[in-house]
């Protein structure tokens, strides 16, 4: 396990650096000089030329250039924004917390509604049923998100005026950030309209979570189906059938357990397209996250931004989808024999 | 009816024909078939069909709901914009970019993956490993995200979109070609052919490939459905097709302005692309259905 482990982290820094130097790439390609697009200071001193000179190699070969500007990223210089001039490293840990707020509440939503489901589609006989929970999913499959969110936000939000759409919270509360996630800050702050503040939070959250746990849904529910269909033809199912076992426990406690592993799987697949997903969403809602961020700033050609967003998606992407490959070896056993069959 | 069998020998269908009469039991596959070959039509004769080039702006005629309303008129079908362009025409136009676009990203990536995909599953160990977990680093690059950086280096523009969907979907061909090639490489049948003397192109060619094409085709159908969802919010986004084009995301973005007063300029682009894109999720989709009884 720890060769594995190890051979796992080896994939992370190397993918990290091809990463790197994608970016590096096409930074000095940006039809900017070199050094605006690396820093990002619009009109730099004496000082700070010298300065961005040395830090970032400019005078040597392509070669230590690409070492320098490395050293310079992973150490968290990310430059300042071209657009607001404040490091870009700052406003990066102002958006984070929002968009993966966003994410999770999506993920925890798409999984608590499509798991039952994909369970109930593949236990029933009801040709009905199956067709309609197939023809649900695959409708959600192919729509656009984009579509989806702004009709949504037209129907509930401007026609029937349910919900706020757009925002984290209305500006009428102020609310102390500490850890970033607004729907814990608000609980823990100590103003008195705290509860009221929280379901306002709640309120916001709600159209863009929906809007973006829609794909992750339809996926939970085709998979989850299939892997179930499949397992409960076993013969330890069979066994368990035959020993009398009741039929909650023997889906709830043999069945389900086996089924989530591909899930898990394809979670780690889609984690591309749900970030995709995600920023369009975010753009959409006025969510004030890592995804209106970046298209803001791309709008608006802040070099320094585009390469620290691009740079903090992807490595956030390819660690979770490694950390989801290392959890769906350890769950699931039968992987490993591959594994140690390669060695 | 019972079969009578006259005669001893049963008439055994071919694996293409046993394949497409599963395929054909699937009504919905059928109907998803039916809508991608008309969409295929359009995409090439749309341009011809439409009643108005895709810029012609009619002045007397501007935010004309659809037809099926009371003050909309049969000669804008599907109503107006705006600027008074007949939509049925400007979608007319938009399959021809948008469906046209995705089959050109998709042949294109499916090459270039293809030869990568079989040259690294082909091959074992680190040169194999390099190959494939390179390629994996840009896959965890969000076709969105690529397109932010190739419009951050070149500008917007169609031309663009078809770079940055093509680069964030060539990996998905290369590891589904790679693991399909890979596993078949593992398997008896290959190992006979190698002990009957083939070299590693005839084993490639004779022996695996047959059994890698089913991958394939439902890799093809996946792609072609991200990447029309893809030109599609690239166009919305305003990183890919312009303000005057008719591609269908850039026409939901130029309904935006009106969404409150005239709802369908934004809803029936939508609707097409929807429709169009479950078309091809369901033919994905009864593919393999029909395809998985055959493989096991």
């Amino acid at each position: 396990m720890a060769r594995y482990l190890l051979r796992r982290l080896n994939l992370f820094l190397a993918t990290s650096l091809v990463l790197i130097g994608v970016l590096f790439i096409a930074t000095s390609h940006f039809p900017v000089e070199q050094q605006y697009a690396l820093t990002g200071i619009e009109s730099p001193t004496t000082d700070q030329l010298a300065l961005s000179r040395s830090e970032y190699r400019l005078d040597s070969n392509q070669f230590r250039q690409f070492i320098a500007y490395t050293k310079q990223r992973v150490s968290g210089n990310l430059g300042v924004s071209i657009t607001s001039q404040k490091p870009v490293i700052d406003e990066l840990s102002q958006v984070l917390p929002a968009s993966f707020e966003l994410a999770i509440v999506a993920g925890i939503l798409a999984m608590s509604l499509g798991v039952p489901l994909g369970i109930l589609a593949s236990l029933s006989n009801n040709k009905i049923t199956q067709h309609s929970i197939m023809a649900i999913t695959l409708t959600g499959y192919s729509i656009p998100v984009f579509w989806l969110g702004l009709s949504l936000s037209l129907w509930f939000g401007v026609e029937l005026g349910w919900l706020p759409i757009s925002g984290r919270i209305n500006l009428l509360y102020e609310i102390e950030p500490t850890t970033g996630f607004m729907l814990i800050d608000t609980l823990l702050s100590q103003s008195i309209y705290r509860s009221s503040a929280f379901l306002d939070a709640v309120q916001h959250i709600v159209l863009p979570a929906i809007t973006l746990a829609v794909l992750p849904f339809t996926v939970v529910v085709r998979i989850t189906r299939a892997a179930m269909l499949h397992i409960m033809n076993e013969p330890y199912i069979r066994a368990a059938e035959a020993r009398g076992l009741h039929t909650g426990t023997i889906v709830l406690r043999h069945a389900l357990p086996n089924a989530l592993i591909p899930v898990l799987k394809n979670m780690g697949l889609m984690l591309g397209t749900f970030a995709s997903y995600a920023m369009i969403v975010e753009v959409i809602f006025s969510w004030p996250g890592v995804g209106s961020w970046l298209v803001s700033g791309i709008y608006q050609r802040d070099y320094t931004v585009i390469q620290g967003g691009v740079l903090a998606v992807a490595l956030i992407i390819i660690f979770f989808s490694i950390f989801i490959d290392v959890l769906h070896n350890a769950f699931n056993p039968i992987t490993r024999k591959e594994i140690y069959a390669a060695n | 009816m019972p079969r009578i069998s006259i005669y001893q020998e049963d008439d055994i269908p071919s694996p293409m024909r046993k394949l497409w009469q599963a395929f054909a039991d699937n009504p919905f596959a059928l109907m998803g078939l039916w809508a991608v070959t008309c969409l295929l039509f359009l995409a090439i004769f749309g341009p011809w069909i439409a009643p108005f080039s895709p810029e012609q702006q009619d002045p007397l005629a501007l935010l004309l709901p659809p037809s099926w309303d009371a003050s909309g008129t049969v000669e804008h079908f599907l109503g107006t914009d705006d600027l008074g362009r007949d939509i049925f025409s400007r979608l007319l136009h938009g399959a021809h970019l948008t469906f046209g676009i995705a089959l050109a990203i998709v042949i294109a990536s499916l090459s270039v993956g293809f030869v990568i995909g079989s040259i690294s599953g082909m091959m074992k160990g680190l040169k194999s490993s390099i190959l494939s977990h390179l390629l994996d680093a840009l896959l965890s690059i969000p076709s969105l995200l690529m397109a932010i950086l190739v419009v951050a280096v070149t500008g917007p523009g169609l031309g663009n979109v078809f770079w940055a969907v093509g680069i964030a979907l060539t990996p998905q061909f290369v590891r589904a070609i790679h693991q399909a090639v890979h596993e078949e490489l593992q398997k008896d049948y290959v190992t006979a052919a190698k002990l009957d003397g083939a070299n590693s192109i005839q084993i490639f060619w004779y022996v695996i490939m047959p059994n890698v094409w089913e991958t394939v085709i439902i890799q093809i159908t996946l792609a072609i459905s991200a990447a029309i969802l893809d030109i599609a919010a690239l166009g919305f986004l305003n990183l890919g097709a312009q303000a005057p084009s008719p591609e269908w995301g850039a026409m939901v973005s130029q309904g935006l302005d009106n969404i409150l007063t005239a709802p369908w300029t934004v809803t029936i682009p939508g609707v097409a692309i929807l429709c169009s894109v479950l078309a091809i999720n369901l033919v994905g989709d009864g593919l393999r259905s029909a395809l998985s009884p055959l493989r096991n």
